[in-house]
């Protein structure tokens, strides 16, 4: 194929094919947190009842929770609920007009998960190490 | 969104911004009361600055979230499995809140 050819062509099509999945991800994502903060509910229901219940069924619940299994639960409900609540952000912005221009809505759904991952990691650093602290 | 969807997707974005503030209050709270033994979590969630916003995040997450998954619902199934699943719906989140709501009384004034 000859040099000149080639350079009409569109330069880079992988940014307009990530752009799209990107927001496509994001916008799965948050119907897919919103499924699982339905199941989160249920545990923070479960949490205060056993609270409300007593001191065993609290340390029932409690070792549950502070398990690896526990955490890892809790890690993937506190990411859910922040890639959640942050993609919301993004629907109350698009209910005014703003950022529906296909790159802003690439480059805040970019953020988003980068955000709720990074602020989900800063919260069990913390928490992690004011339990290990107390 | 079917029929009613203006009321239902005005009632979705109120409960979404009330949730927002008092979710942030929550996780905040949350870290910083990691590893509470029994006595230390009581006495924090028997105090009115955390049963009462605790007691409305209850509440308006049981409402958007009700509201959510019923769009969910409707979104996928059309068949006659729809009423039934509308109707679990209701019972889940009406069950959740009851039983948060219950709780978090129980604390208050018991512990
Ligand atoms: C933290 C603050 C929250 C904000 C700002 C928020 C925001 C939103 C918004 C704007 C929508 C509508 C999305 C759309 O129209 O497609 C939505 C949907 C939904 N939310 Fe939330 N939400 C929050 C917390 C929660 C919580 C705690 C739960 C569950 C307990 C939840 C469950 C859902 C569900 C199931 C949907 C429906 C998803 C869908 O239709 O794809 N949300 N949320």
């Amino acid at each position: 194929m000859a040099e000149g050819a080639q350079s009409a062509r569109p330069l880079s099509p992988h940014l307009q094919i990530w752009g799209w999945t990107v927001t496509m991800a994001a916008s799965i994502f948050h119907r897919a947190t919103g499924v699982a903060l339905y199941a989160g509910a249920a545990l923070l229901a479960s949490w205060l009842f056993a609270a409300a219940s007593g001191p065993e069924a609290f340390a029932f619940v409690s070792d549950i929770l502070a398990s690896p299994i526990g955490i890892f639960a809790l890690f993937g409900f506190t990411w859910a609920l922040l890639f959640h609540m942050m993609n919301g952000l993004r629907h109350f912005l698009w209910d005014r007009g703003l950022g529906l221009a296909p790159k802003t809505a690439t480059r805040t759904a970019w953020l988003v998960f980068i955000a709720s991952l990074s602020l989900t990691a800063v919260i069990f650093w913390v928490g992690l190490n004011m339990r290990g602290g107390a | 969104m079917a029929n009613k969807g203006t009321s239902t997707f005005i009632i979705q974005r109120l409960s979404a911004m009330a949730v927002l503030p008092l979710v942030i209050w929550f996780l905040i709270s949350l870290v910083f009361h990691a590893g509470d033994s029994y006595e230390e979590t009581v006495s924090w969630l028997s105090n009115p600055a955390a049963a009462i916003p605790l007691g409305l995040l209850v509440i308006a997450g049981a409402i958007h979230m009700r509201i959510g998954i019923m769009e969910v619902i409707e979104d996928y199934i059309h068949s006659g499995l729809k009423t039934v699943l509308l109707a679990l719906n209701w019972l889940f989140a009406l069950t959740v809140a009851a039983t948060a709501l219950w709780s978090i009384y129980q604390l208050a004034f018991a512990g």
